[in-house]
């Protein structure tokens, strides 16, 4: 078992079966003041201290970034399935050509945050894959029922290639918030390369080309296995988060969430609530289950995926976007992988149009499950039509800039202290790792200074 | 006839200009697009009324007007002036089209650009010396309003410094015409009895040279371009569009008509000096432009290059080098408009000109990507790249001039090298490399920004890809000129290594 710092219960008994969202209480008059930070972003970290987010508090703001998380939440329903498809199923296939092909199984596999039989329902929709997505699967952006390998040639698709950026990702930047996070540790211990060679046998039984290959070279074959644990890792992070993007959208249309705090703190509570959730990663291998990383190993959802997913997506991924072109030579990349910003919230979000880079594919993606209010919104700026990818991109980085908000604050909760708490020590501490966190969006290319604007679009 | 491309815009600038007020802009733009379409159209029926194999005037009209001062009403069209019509006409319509829809003082504007129309085909079409001069003044207070008015910065000092050089070419020339009328003791200014006339060479040479000044301020060539920079820089893009591809293009019919065709004993005799100046011409040019930050600036500058592949070719004296310089004409007022119209887009979308600010136009969801590939095909033509009108002009020039002058002509070829260099540094900067997400919310291109382009690109491939269309009107014309030449002695080795089929060899 690991030993993670304990998850503190939801500040606020709010999670339930039926998630309502409520404010963290901000400063009262009775709390005593701090004298103004004099931080460079002074302004937001008072914003933070008051229960609020990076993202300024408008509703433009508001439906920009609710109309973005239901666009994303639909692939990445697809994601997530096609993720544990492909750390369960396809497994180590040296020639994966099939991997995007999810089965109709995992298409209706339910979901654990939604539908009747949940775990823990925060969405009030269907467990199985999103109505939206099945009818995208279906015809495509062709509006034509073609054999789904000819929508797969066209690129009519769900693009997997951003997901399966992410999760590269998180592997490149592996053992990030050790020693709290025992997940990679873990996949470099002798039980868990144990595990891995029991499944990597079994897969190839009766492949004596690849099981030669597997005797030569065995850390190969344990990488790719390493990397399928990711693929589950990863999938399992984000069957959490598409009910929880559907639920705030819904949420949004009643009206239920009215303001960007309203929004943070539902993310805030959604992630106290599943904190808990088991991470593993289990192989279906002629119909037998090996279980690679068990259940028992206690991984949480909160430590070992979502934290190492925040880092590794929003802040580092690499250098690789294709939107510039970095020297490395020249030193335009950092020798060491914790300096790499190149993520969500830095990130240049201009696509330069051409195929496959990942985030253009993510923009492309969403593009196809805009709710109507933002296409209309869309229309009425820049190019309209013509440069909805980029609007919508730039829509996605202030969406993401609140769910960053709600994770500093969530850990501000867990390792710190309540914001109205009546001792002035604590709030300072409170202050001092809200002016850290900002520290990182100092970084000239941090995106932090133009979302406070709505003239950055 | 030809009369109708005189009058038509002339009595339609009229009517413009005193439209009552309840014509919407639009309205007023629309009339003018109509009646310059009207014009085009009349242009080209008459291409297609123009016997190609005649060298001689067609369509002649003669009205007598002043007869003591031997000034008469007298029109005839040739190869030389039906190419340029079609283009005065053509760039006339684009420019009108590509005009702003929401201009200051529509009436005016229109009304001017009419006149210069007007003006300018009355110069190509006039074969009375002293009516030649008439309509060659007459596009100059036009095109000093147009400037002065709807021009941009430091339109003020362009549009006077356009005046003062422009009013001392039309003073050099009327010299010129008047000391050969006098000298000659010609009849009166009719153009076919002034063409007979013999006068002492040396006579010949000094009145050359006069006019080789007043319409080389015109074109112009160096060391008398210092007004074009500042005026084209200065003026809006319709304007500019005239200036570069219908004004110029008065000084090298000039020179052709008056120059070559009057005094072709002195020209042959001057042609080694016009030579080297044209390949100045060229070189100045091309370093000019490699030296400027601003792209309209360098497209002015490429411009005074250009036209000295135009002299170039006039100095060289074969056939093909004159059908060469005379679709250099061409090639250069179609290339010219659209690198300016294009110029201008970009200016009024992004705001700026500058080198340094623009970058990575080409992006195809911020940038301006259908521009952008405009300008690298225009910039493609003017640098002479095959498949395009510029080539065929510049190739046919090169090689007509090359057994003539081929020190001169080398130099030229390094000089279309050099214009690839400042057209590379202009593409590099202004489409390629990596638009600034911080600044690029550019509107967008409307179709109606697109459609002047549009056709002068397909007319730049469609030259470049049949060049018959470009030379065949012109051919008959220029080998006419070439055989008035005399054969004099120090040109005569310079005869034997030019084509066989030179009419100028001994039969």
């Amino acid at each position: 078992m690991t030993s993670h710092p304990p998850i503190p219960p939801s500040p606020h008994p709010l999670i339930s079966l039926n998630m309502t969202t409520t404010t963290l209480s901000p400063q009262t008059a009775s709390v005593p003041k701090l004298p103004p930070s004099t931080h460079e972003f002074a302004e937001i970290i008072h914003r933070l201290e008051a229960g609020s987010a990076m993202l300024p508090d408008t509703p433009e703001n508001l439906m920009q970034i609710i109309g973005l998380y239901k666009a994303y939440a639909v692939p990445m329903d697809f994601y997530w399935r096609d993720l544990l498809y492909i750390a369960e199923q396809v497994f180590l296939e040296p020639l994966p050509f099939f991997k995007y092909f999810i089965s109709k199984e995992y298409l209706e596999r339910h979901n654990h945050y939604a539908g009747d039989d949940a775990d823990l329902r925060i969405w009030r929709g269907q467990a199985t894959a999103h109505p939206e997505l099945m009818a995208f699967i279906e015809k495509g952006e062709l509006q034509s029922k073609l054999p789904r390998i000819f929508h797969h040639w066209w690129h009519d698709r769900i693009n997997m290639e951003f997901a399966e950026e992410c999760m590269r990702a998180m592997l490149w930047h592996r053992k990030m918030y050790v020693p709290v996070n025992q997940f990679d540790p873990y996949l470099d211990s002798d039980e868990y390369k144990q595990n891995a060679d029991r499944a990597i046998r079994a897969y190839f039984e009766g492949n004596p080309f690849m099981l030669g290959l597997y005797k030569l070279f065995p850390d190969m074959f344990l990488e790719q296995c390493r990397q399928a644990s990711y693929y589950a890792n990863l999938g399992l992070f984000w069957e959490v988060m598409a009910p929880v993007f559907f639920e705030m959208s819904d949420l949004y249309d009643e009206g239920k969430i009215a303001s960007v705090p309203d929004a943070m703190n539902f993310l805030v509570n959604g992630i106290f609530a599943i904190a808990g959730r088991p991470i593993y990663h289990h192989v279906y291998i002629k119909g037998k289950c090996y279980e690679i990383i068990p259940k028992s190993k206690g991984f949480t959802w909160l430590y070992e995926a979502a934290l190492p997913y925040v880092e590794a997506v929003f802040y580092r991924t690499s250098p690789f976007r294709g939107t510039k072109s970095y020297n490395a030579q020249a030193g335009e990349v950092p020798a060491d992988q914790k300096d790499f910003h190149y993520g969500v919230l830095y990130a240049d979000k201009f696509p330069v149009g051409t195929a496959g880079i990942p985030p253009t594919l993510l923009a492309q993606d969403m593009l196809h499950f805009l709710p109507q209010y933002l296409l209309d919104y869309y229309q009425l700026h820049c190019r309209g039509e013509n440069d909805m990818l980029i609007q919508l991109a730039v829509s996605f980085q202030r969406s993401m800039y609140c769910v960053t908000s709600a994770v500093i604050q969530a850990l501000r909760e867990a390792l710190l202290y309540p914001l109205d708490d009546p001792n002035p020590k604590h709030l300072l501490a409170n202050r001092k790792f809200f002016e850290a966190q900002l520290d990182r969006f100092k970084r000239p290319e941090a995106r932090l200074r133009n979302i406070q604007s709505q003239n950055y679009r | 006839m030809l009369s109708s491309l005189i009058w038509l815009p002339i009595v339609g600038a009229a009517i413009i200009g005193f439209l009552p007020s309840r014509f919407s802009t639009s309205q007023i733009r629309t009339g003018a697009v109509w009646l310059s379409g009207a014009v085009l159209l009349w242009t080209i029926w008459l291409l297609t009324q123009f016997d190609i194999h005649n060298p001689g005037l067609q369509f002649r009209e003669y009205l007598p007007w002043i007869e003591t001062l031997g000034l008469n009403y007298e029109l005839g069209v040739d190869g030389l002036s039906i190419v340029l019509l079609a283009l005065n006409s053509l760039l006339t319509w684009i420019a009108i089209f590509s005009s702003s829809v929401q201009i200051d003082r529509p009436r005016l504007f229109y009304s001017l650009i009419l006149l210069i129309n007007g003006g300018v085909a009355g110069a190509f079409l006039a074969q009375n010396l002293l009516l030649f001069f008439l309509f060659y003044e007459l596009e100059l207070v036009p095109f000093y309003l147009l400037i002065s008015i709807w021009g941009g910065e430091k339109k003020g000092y362009a549009a006077i410094k356009f005046l003062i050089y422009t009013a001392i070419s039309g003073a050099l020339i009327l010299m010129g015409f008047l000391g050969l009328v006098w000298l000659s003791g010609a009849s009166d200014f009719t153009y076919q009895s002034v063409l007979g006339q013999t006068l002492p060479l040396s006579l010949q040479v000094i009145l050359l040279g006069v006019l080789l000044v007043g319409f080389g301020i015109k074109i112009p060539l160096v060391p008398f371009h210092t007004w074009l920079p500042d005026t084209y820089v200065a003026s809006s893009t319709p304007v500019v569009m005239l200036l570069g591809g219908v004004l110029a293009k008065l000084g090298t019919y000039g020179i052709f008509r008056f120059g070559l065709g009057l005094f072709p004993e002195a020209w042959a005799k001057l042609s080694p000096f016009l030579a080297i100046w044209a390949a100045v011409s060229i070189l100045y040019g091309a370093m000019a432009a490699i030296a400027q930050k601003d792209i309209k600036r360098m497209v002015a500058y490429s411009s005074i290059g250009h036209m000295g592949y135009i002299l170039l070719g006039a100095a060289a004296l074969t056939p093909l080098a004159l059908v060469g310089a005379v679709s250099q004409m061409i090639a250069h007022g179609l290339i010219l408009a659209i690198l300016f119209h294009l110029v201008g887009v970009i200016e009024t979308k992004v705001g700026s000109r500058e080198l340094d600010v623009l970058n990575g136009l080409l992006n195809p969801i911020r940038g301006l990507p259908f521009v952008s590939s405009l300008l690298i095909l225009g910039a493609m033509a003017s640098a002479g790249i095959p498949g395009l009108a510029g080539f065929i002009a510049e190739f046919l020039i090169f090689q007509g001039s090359y057994a003539v002058f081929p020190i001169q002509t080398l130099v030229a070829v390094i000089g279309t090298g050099l214009t690839a260099v400042y057209f590379v540094i202009l593409l590099n900067r202004t489409c390629f490399g990596r638009l600034d997400n911080a600044t690029a919310y550019y509107p967008k291109v409307l179709w109606l920004e697109k459609a002047p382009a549009i056709v002068l690109a397909i007319l730049i491939l469609f030259l470049g890809i049949q060049p018959t269309w470009l030379v065949r009107w012109t051919e008959a014309t220029t080998t006419a000129f070439v055989a008035a030449i005399p054969v004099t002695e120090p040109s005569a080795p310079i005869v034997q290594a030019m084509p066989i089929d030179s009419p100028r060899l001994p039969q």
